[in-house]
């Protein structure tokens, strides 16, 4: 049961975490997070790694598409700009590779500037459309700018190394993109605690209401798509070094489809969606694997004859989750907490 | 615990799932006399017609070797799982299976996947890799010491196809229209010099989007180019029958090819009269082909009655090279690691393939540069051969 949670500051009521309970779950979080490495084999350590690099960037495009309410398909484009700008610079300029990986999110957020002019404009479908162009634009100058992009052969990345270490498998990857994308969320949980967020919130809730509050509108909108664009920097920055080979095929539009639909499974608008969608839609499809492989001894071929079936299953579950809990995952991890709240008086 | 209700018999059983989920594979390794495919194969997605066709050849390939007594004494077993056609999956599906198993021998999906796990297969130096990819960037062994395919790279297609075409027609007009993707643009710069060097007249490049529908326009190109021949690249079908069936009514006299992935029949049999006298490059012989040198078809035609695709061959002949280069390294006393491996398959000479390819093939590099001109016909709804095999001189 929760009591004893009276605030006497205001500084307290607005702290990220507002309970000794949640604060000794954060710590056992991390504890699991940083432990995880010993226990876990290869195959579920990849995929760590592989939902750390999407929750990074699915944080991003909840920043611009939960909070601020500019719809956008360019999420993909935009990590491939970070996964180039990390391999044009560890390739020909030999920079650090944490220095890239920054770099890598400015870059980016460069680019999602420019990709957000036309958001003053255009909203909603339309701004959709706005963004799938830009990213159709960017994926021709992925082939065609063949001295920095290496064409449709693509670029490798040699491994990355920090401190003469080099982090070549999941293991030692890890290790920098968890705590990475831990302080992106950090960072993303803590900017709406502030005027910027609060102004993208007010942006999302009613434009011309924000604007007569004084929030100037294209600077807003702009330092939104330039923070989603950072992050998902950022996440293609991390890509290139666990994949370490960039081609134009590398971030289809689907995948942009993809976080989209990560973003909005997940719960638009809290930090916690966007990390469950990304976690969901990467593990389930791969949890599905083992339901046929359980059922490999009862059904002859079932490896061929099922993976159909399975992706038929993930769809149904996505859909299933929008008809029952639209407002996400999180919207079910609130409950079950609200639930504890009043444990065990009312169950 | 003798009071469970409904949820705590959930709650157990989806921790249970869980546990099991988490821990099974540790507990699951190999058999000491086992040797283990291991295989990232689209079975979903844009590519799963192949894979489909893939899984089922080295199935068989794997049934029939275990019958006839396994690979130097271990029996053979394949371990794969679906990708969708996606490389992060397709890694996904490496680290698992290779945690899971003790991996030697591994069947790859595409050139991004055999692209992204190339470091690997080097960091590792325990598995030969090969696959559905024929991209030219994977043949080259300096690069990718432990990879090959089990036919020619996209460039030595087009360059069988250059062969016939120069053999047919002397100083014949060529176009090449090809997709705008990696697939689609891997071999042509490389052939347009090759065809040049051959004598052949270049006169177009047409380059379409990957599904591209309406082609009135490259139609249009295609007309005023007057080619005597167009070769297709990087197209599985559509829109081959479109420019098939526009070009007929334009009149135009020339001849359509493409390679290996456009080439399968059933494809071409639902196309019906446009098709007719499409021709293309095949590294193997068809299903139906009865010929009296290839008894091993005859052994597939009993194991399965109905026509397999060109992919359950590509599946089988891989298998049965990979697995010849394992049965060499063990043989000769080695152990198996990459090294040994790719060693063992670079002495694959003059090799009988049981009639898969028509003729002796060796590999003295990543890829077996073998192939035939085949011919659709739509009156028998087959393809049939148009020349003999054509191995490529290095």
């Amino acid at each position: 049961m929760r009591i004893a949670t009276a605030k006497e500051t205001y500084i307290a009521d607005e702290g990220l975490l507002t309970t000794n309970t949640q604060r000794a779950w954060m710590i056992v979080l991390a504890l699991v997070l940083a432990l995880a490495p010993f226990v876990l084999n290869a195959y579920w350590l990849y995929l760590a790694c592989l939902v750390a690099i999407n929750v990074a960037s699915a944080t991003g495009l909840n920043i611009l598409t939960g909070y601020t309410g500019l719809v956008s398909l360019g999420q993909a484009a935009f990590m491939a700009v970070g996964a180039y700008a990390v391999a044009f610079l560890d390739g020909h300029l030999g920079t650090p590779f944490l220095l890239n990986i920054l770099a890598a999110g400015l870059i980016a957020a460069a680019v999602g500037v420019l990709v957000g002019v036309p958001s003053l404009r255009v909203k909603g479908l339309y701004l959709a459309i706005a963004t799938i162009a830009a990213s159709f634009i960017l994926h021709f100058v992925f082939t065609n700018w063949v001295s920095v992009t290496g064409g449709m052969s693509g670029v490798n990345v040699a491994p990355a190394r920090l401190f003469g270490i080099e982090l070549a498998s999941p293991f030692a990857l890890y290790f920098v993109i968890v705590p990475v994308t831990a302080l992106m969320v950090l960072g993303a949980a803590n900017l709406f605690r502030t005027r910027i967020g609060r102004a993208f919130i007010a942006i999302r809730d009613r434009d011309i209401s924000a604007e007569v509050l004084g929030i100037p509108l294209l600077q807003y909108k702009l330092m939104s798509f330039a923070l989603s664009s950072f992050y998902a920097g950022v996440a293609g920055g991390m890509w290139a070094y666990f994949f370490r080979v960039v081609t134009p095929e590398s971030f289809p539009f689907a995948t942009s489809i993809f976080f989209l639909a990560a973003v909005i499974v997940g719960g638009l608008g809290t930090i916690l969606g966007p990390i469950l969608g990304a976690a969901f839609m990467t593990l389930v499809p791969e949890l599905l694997k083992y339901v046929v492989e359980w059922l490999g001894p009862v059904f002859p071929n079932a490896g061929a004859a099922l993976s159909p079936v399975r992706t038929i299953v993930f769809g149904a579950l996505i859909i299933f989750f929008l008809v029952f809990e639209p407002q996400g995952l999180a919207e079910i991890v609130r409950r079950v907490r609200r639930f504890f709240h009043l444990w065990p008086f009312k169950t | 615990m003798t009071d469970l209700n409904r949820r705590d018999i959930l709650g157990l059983a989806a921790t249970a799932g869980l546990a099991s989920t988490f821990f099974s594979p540790l507990t699951a390794f190999a058999d000491e006399k086992e040797l283990v495919i291991g295989g990232s194969i689209p079975l979903t997605g844009v590519f799963a017609f192949a894979g489909v066709a893939i899984e089922a050849g080295i199935s068989d390939f794997v049934k029939i070797t275990n019958e006839a007594g396994g690979v130097a004494g271990r029996k053979l077993r394949l371990a794969y799982e679906d990708t969708a056609y996606k490389v992060d999956q397709s890694v996904a599906v490496f680290n698992k299976l290779t945690t899971q198993n003790d991996i030697h021998l591994y069947y790859g999906d595409s050139t991004g996947f055999a692209k992204t796990i190339n470091e690997e297969l080097n960091r590792r130096g325990t598995i030969l890799m090969a696959g559905a990819s024929f991209g030219s960037e994977l043949n080259n062994p300096e690069k990718y010491p432990f990879q090959f395919m089990a036919g020619p790279d996209y460039v030595e297609m087009i360059a069988i196809l250059l062969e016939y075409i120069a053999k047919e027609q002397k100083g014949a007009k060529i176009v090449f229209v090809n997709s705008d993707t990696e697939f689609g643009r891997d071999p042509i710069e490389a052939s347009v010099k090759r065809a040049k060097e051959m004598g052949l007249e270049v006169v177009g490049q047409i380059v379409t989007p990957p599904t591209a529908v309406d082609v009135s326009t490259e139609i249009l190109k295609l007309r005023r180019a007057n080619p005597d021949f167009t070769i297709f690249h990087g197209y599985v079908l559509a829109p081959l029958p479109e420019f098939l069936s526009q070009a007929k009514q334009l009149g135009l006299k020339s001849r359509f090819m493409g390679t290996f992935w456009s080439m399968d029949n059933s494809l071409w049999a639902n196309v019906g009269a446009p098709a007719d006298g499409f021709m293309g490059v095949m590294p193997y012989r068809y299903y139906y082909d009865t010929a009296p040198d290839a008894p091993i078809l005859e052994k597939i035609r009993k194991l399965r009655p109905t026509y397999q695709a060109t992919g359950y061959m590509q599946g089988f002949l891989t298998a049965m090279l990979m697995t010849e280069a394992a049965r060499r390294t063990l043989q000769a006393g080695k152990a198996l690691d990459a090294k040994n491996l790719k060693a063992a398959l670079n002495t694959i000479k003059d090799f009988d393939t049981g009639g898969i390819i028509g003729v002796p093939i060796s590999i003295p590099g990543n890829s077996v540069p073998v192939g035939r001109i085949y011919s659709y016909s739509a009156a028998d709804k087959q393809m049939k051969p148009a020349s003999d095999w054509i191995s490529l001189k290095k």
